[in-house]
């Protein structure tokens, strides 16, 4: 009983120290950009406003300072590995942000970001494959180098309105901590809760009219919590099972263009702006395919509609994710076998 | 309804990961091959398994890339 009024208040804790700092940090930072002029523009909007970007760094303040304090509350050696994942995306990302990089660079420097956990032994030697899991010690760590990079870049990709990464996050989160307390630990589970904590706080800013866009030190270090997390907690295919509609979309993306590049560098957009700000799919058959532009097949939509439909999107593969919790937990529990 | 279409595709990616799953789990892991009879039979299951294992995971890619072939041609092309 102890123990778990323990965890209760270790999780109010580090869920408060996410979301109060970086709630409070934002709006100064907001301010602190705007003033230093670094801004982009929002190009859905009437009149094109300036947005202020990145919005990374008051992400990797809330998460750092809620880590370090869970880690002196537990001290688990994989809060590190996980806050080094971390840290390493945001450097990747923030490098893009302030110098556009080439396309291969996101990719090729997010394998950096798997190290710690590797290093660290953070991860197990089975891989969770639902019906039961596999041993498969050397395949896992290749999976490790390339799950960090793939995740990041998906979240990443997603964000390509206001809001959605964040609120993607936030919905994909719910499934995966419940799969981390059931196949992987309650550490690993606090772990987690400043990052769903953290996106909900900057969510209130990047929602639609966004006041801040995360950019793309923002993205990825949300892609490479999320990843780190589902490795640790021992929720890879979960993980990937709630992310679907942002994996769809970035295999779409990739089938199309044939090759690794930035959004930036395709000369046909997937999508048109239309005279009244209303969104539609692009008619050019060459333009990639892209999930928005799926969702926009049958006719322009706003971009708060279009907001809306990918979190549906989201919310449809969380319940998938949920259903393979429950098939897995009960192969797990021996109440089914095949 | 608008969405329908792109359910069906999730839906559908999410049993082609559960059949990869099975296969994984009750065809490729209980795989045994005994050829030398010796320590080194476990060496050539693993990387058979490992081998089979990657396969089955290209297979899959090979036949999303088909399904986003006739959904894209089913809805983008055709509007």
């Amino acid at each position: 009983m102890i123990y778990l009024l323990d965890i209760i208040i270790y999780a109010i804790i580090v869920s408060a120290v996410s979301f109060l700092s970086i709630f409070l940090i934002t709006p100064a930072f907001i301010k602190y950009l705007n003033k230093k002029g670094k801004v982009v523009v929002d190009y859905h909007k009437p009149g094109k406003p300036n947005v202020p970007r990145p919005a990374g760094p008051v992400l990797l303040i809330g998460l750092v300072i809620s880590e370090i304090t869970l880690y002196f509350l537990i001290l688990d050696v994989k809060i590190i590995s996980v806050l080094l994942t971390t840290i390493i995306a945001f450097i990747v990302g923030y490098i893009d942000d302030v110098k556009t990089m080439p396309g291969w660079f996101k990719p090729a420097a997010l394998i950096l970001a798997a190290i710690p956990i590797i290093i660290l032994g953070s991860h197990g030697d089975y891989l969770g494959l639902i019906f039961d899991s596999a041993f498969i010690p050397i395949l896992y760590i290749l999976l490790i180098l390339s799950i960090i990079p793939i995740v990041g870049n998906t979240i990443n990709s997603i964000d390509v309105f206001n809001g959605v990464a964040s609120g993607f996050i936030i919905i994909t989160m719910i499934p995966l901590l419940v799969s981390v307390i059931l196949f992987g630990s309650t550490n690993v589970f606090l772990m987690g809760l400043p990052l769903l904590f953290g996106s909900i706080a900057i969510y209130q800013y990047h929602k639609f009219p966004s006041k801040i866009f995360l950019g793309d030190s923002g993205t990825l270090l949300l892609g490479s919590m999320y990843a780190s997390l589902s490795i640790v907690g021992n929720s890879e295919i979960i993980g990937v099972i709630a992310l679907l509609p942002a994996v769809m979309n970035s295999f779409l993306f990739l089938s199309s263009v044939k090759k690794i590049v930035e959004h930036r560098q395709v000369k046909t957009r997937p999508v048109a702006v239309c005279d009244d700000f209303r969104l539609m799919a692009s008619k050019d058959s060459s333009a990639p395919a892209t999930l928005v532009r799926l969702i926009l097949a049958r006719g322009p939509l706003t971009e708060q509609e279009i907001i809306r439909r990918i979190f549906i999107l989201g919310t449809f593969s969380s319940i998938l994710a949920f259903i393979s919790i429950v098939i897995q937990y009960s192969f797990m529990m021996g109440e089914i076998s095949l | 309804m608008r969405l329908f279409g792109l359910f069906m595709l999730i839906f559908i990616m999410w049993m082609m990961i559960m059949i990869v799953s099975y296969f994984l789990v009750f065809i490729i892991g209980p795989l045994q091959v005994n050829l030398f009879y010796n320590s080194t039979d476990r060496l050539v299951s693993s990387i058979i398994k490992a081998s089979l294992a990657i396969g089955l995971v290209v297979v899959l890619i090979l036949l999303l890339g088909i399904l986003k072939t006739k959904y894209l041609q089913k809805t983008l092309l055709r509007n």
